[in-house]
């Protein structure tokens, strides 16, 4: 009898075949035309050459640079809001949480088309300020994304923790910095994964306003279209070796901060 | 439990891989029935539903042109109508050479595709197209269409070019043709500078020009700033060998010419706007930009939209050279794989979309020129005539300045000092003075232009790997510069 239904297990099938079709079967592609050769042979050559070139490392570079801007700026400006919206009267949050996200439902080609324009007004010729304009409209794109995590974790953070460190003589400043903040990592640590990377690959937001150097996902769409899979494949290696990193990373932080938390009580 | 729920997914998968393959393959159950499957440019071909109020086209002996159904379907019907058999298009659309070529090595199969010159020629040199059948370049059958009404100068180019011994007319019909030039406003630029590719270059205009996002164009455009002094010289102009040294000089990719380039390309990356795929025409209507590296067609194209906004604008092939190109339809073996109906109905496709009326419906459609002048039947010459043409008394009644423009080199494959007076004045049009450098001159460039035209090559596989590696050093952050060691 209480096999008729379906099992839990059985639940997953679906999205099990989906990831084996489109995310595993591609990847194995991908690890195969990054290490063979042209005559398809197994080889190493195609990494060597990626890190022996100043261009393709400082493409690397580069898109480390714009990632790591846009993380800081999207950071900067998204804590305080987070945490006056986390910290708000409860009915009066969620609908100002909605005024944050609301962008995110139109398409951002259109959102980014509107911003060049106001953009073109107060700075008159965009060219003129490429990596500027860059950085602003990847922020401008991915601050949703800061936002999002960064208010669940501080909406759930106890408000007795803070009244208790005033109440053991911490100004506001010490109460953010001993209290709030460290106890708000696990957000930082997942909006920071879901802005870093998918910036340093958004070239679609670069082209459009007209920053002509390339970044990593340029440099994909580049070697693919002269035909080369093999270095193409390679940049792609690198850059799920690099997710990699930042997850097993991330994770270790928030284990190190649970750990903390246990200690707290 | 847990082994049974392994062989429930075991099953799941087995019974999904065939449904899968069943997607792929249902179309082929309807035997009667050839399925033409074709891969051309998008927005490349007219797609009907004109405005009778707006679009419709009357030429001089009464011809009316103003289509309801696309160009697919009317092929469709006249197949079955010609040949009494049914025929299927299944129509897809490419945005890049590249593009299609990646689809076709990843497994795509088509029997009729639209790629350009370079592209073409890098087909046949693997082998991957079908030759035409013997009675394709019969002139005496009816619906020969392609044979009977192709350009004679664009024919001589066909039959010219050739790779591994075999000339392009064996294995591709011209399409569309053009030039590369620089689509300009003549309020800020003159028609002086804008006739010269190191514009793109000039200080003057910081900031303020476009170049087309593609090697092979700035390439062009690069290699033409670096022999600019040396194929601009007199001695040079007047030399008996001078078509063919030209040919060779802006084909080369020597490692000496390719590190120029790459030098003059990192100097336009520093001066241009922005290296553009698509927002090039919408930035010159609004004027964001003054000029910007162009296909003609997509001149033709920026010239319409901004001349509706109020703004006119120009287009010039600048001195030096300018990039003769054009797109060519040819079949895939993988797809038509030895059917003959499938050959028929390609063979078909391509005189269908050759049929004067038709090919008048491409152009007004999609801005570019056909290479259709077709033969015997005027309607290609009235169409032009109908666009571009004034008689003397209307000219002077709304006060145009009118000239005298030529174009028989393209209806009869000669230039002027080899035809004979009455061809002469039969291809001479009169024209307001403003289309010798506008819309008329994008579509169908004068003698001096196609004189110094040059027909891009393909590049084999070191060639393009070293100039790819250019394009990649132009593109890309230098970090060791940027470190200050160089």
């Amino acid at each position: 009898m209480k096999n008729k239904g379906f099992s839990r297990k059985q639940l997953a099938v679906p999205y099990v075949i989906f990831m084996i079709l489109f995310v595993v079967l591609p990847l194995l592609v991908v690890f195969y035309y990054a290490f063979t050769d042209a005559s398809g042979n197994v080889s190493f050559t195609n990494f060597l050459r990626f890190f022996q070139s100043g261009k393709t490392v400082g493409t690397l570079v580069y898109s480390m640079i714009i990632a790591l801007l846009t993380t800081i700026v999207c950071l900067l400006l998204a804590y305080p809001v987070a945490f006056i919206l986390a910290k708000g009267s409860y009915c009066k949050k969620h609908s100002f949480l909605m005024f944050f996200v609301l962008p995110m439902w139109i398409n951002f080609t259109l959102r980014i088309t509107a911003l060049k324009e106001i953009l073109t007004l107060i700075e008159g010729n965009l060219a003129y300020h490429q990596f500027f304009n860059g950085v602003l409209c990847m922020v401008y794109d991915f601050l949703p994304f800061m936002i999002m995590p960064l208010f669940n974790s501080l909406t759930k953070l106890d408000n007795s923790m803070i009244e208790a460190a005033h109440d053991l003589g911490a100004n506001k400043v010490q109460v953010f910095f001993k209290v709030v903040l460290p106890l708000s990592i696990p957000g930082i640590i997942s909006g920071v994964t879901m802005v870093f990377l998918p910036s340093m690959t958004n070239y679609v937001v670069l082209d459009m306003v007209y920053n002509s150097t390339y970044i990593m996902g340029s440099l994909i769409g580049s070697y693919f279209s002269a035909y080369d899979w093999h270095n193409g494949s390679v940049i792609s290696i690198i850059l799920l070796i690099m997710i990699f990193a930042i997850t097993m990373i991330s994770n270790r932080f928030t284990e190190g901060n649970q750990e903390k938390k246990v200690s707290l009580y | 439990m847990k082994i049974k729920s392994r062989n429930f997914l075991v099953r799941l998968i087995l019974f999904c891989i065939p449904v899968f393959m069943l997607f792929g393959c249902s179309d082929d159950s309807d035997k009667d029935v050839i399925v033409l499957r074709v891969s051309n440019w998008e927005e490349y071909i007219d797609e009907g539903e004109w405005d009778p109020e707006e679009d419709m086209i009357e030429l001089a002996d009464g011809t009316v042109i103003c289509p309801e159904t696309s160009m697919i379907e009317d092929f469709e019907n006249w197949f079955y109508e010609t040949y009494g058999r049914k025929v299927k298009v299944e129509y897809s659309t490419f945005g890049t050479n590249e593009e299609l070529y990646n689809q076709m090595s990843m497994g795509d199969t088509y029997d009729l595709v639209c790629p350009s010159e370079y592209m073409i020629m890098k087909l046949i040199a693997e082998d991957m197209l079908v030759p035409f059948s013997e009675g394709f370049y019969d002139e005496t059958v009816e619906t020969n269409y392609y044979a009977k009404g192709v350009s004679p100068y664009i024919k001589d180019v066909y039959d010219e070019l050739s790779i591994n011994g075999h000339v392009l007319s064996e294995y591709a019909a011209g399409y569309m043709w053009g030039t590369l030039g620089i689509v300009y406003n003549p309020e800020i630029v003159s028609e002086e500078e804008a006739s010269h590719w190191n514009l793109l270059l000039m200080d003057k205009y910081n900031r303020r020009v476009t170049i087309k996002d593609s090697v092979r164009d700035a390439y062009f455009a690069g290699n033409s700033i670096y022999n600019e002094a040396l194929i601009s010289s007199e001695a040079f102009l007047n030399s008996d060998t001078y078509k063919t040294d030209l040919d060779a000089i802006l084909n080369a990719t020597d490692k000496k010419t390719i590190d120029a380039v790459e030098d003059i390309l990192s100097d336009i990356k520093e001066n241009v706007y922005s290296f553009e795929t698509d927002s090039g025409k919408a930035d010159m209507v609004t004027g964001k930009v003054v000029a910007n590296q162009q296909w003609s067609g997509d001149a033709v194209y920026t010239l319409d939209q901004a001349e509706e906004d109020g703004v006119i604008l120009c287009y010039s092939a600048p001195e030096e050279a300018t990039n003769l190109w054009f797109d060519g339809w040819c079949m895939i073996k993988s797809g038509i794989e030895g059917d003959a109906d499938k050959q028929l109905a390609a063979e078909a496709f391509i005189n269908f979309v050759s049929r004067p009326d038709n090919a008048v419906r491409n152009m007004y459609y999609i801005g570019y020129t056909s290479v259709i002048s077709g033969g015997e039947d005027t309607t290609m010459f009235d169409y032009l005539d109908y666009c571009y043409g004034w008689d003397e008394e209307s000219a002077a009644e709304e006060g145009i300045d009118t000239v005298e423009y030529s174009v028989g080199y393209f209806f009869t494959g000669d230039f002027l000092d080899e035809q004979d007076e009455e061809t002469i004045e039969k291809y001479t049009i009169l024209t307001s003075e403003d289309q010798t450098r506008r819309q008329l001159f994008a579509q169908y460039p004068t003698e001096e232009v196609m004189k110094r035209s040059v027909v891009m090559e393909y590049f084999d596989k070191t060639e393009n790997e070293r100039i790819n590696q250019m394009w990649l050093n132009v593109r890309c952050f230098d970090l060791y510069k940027f470190l200050g060691f160089d």
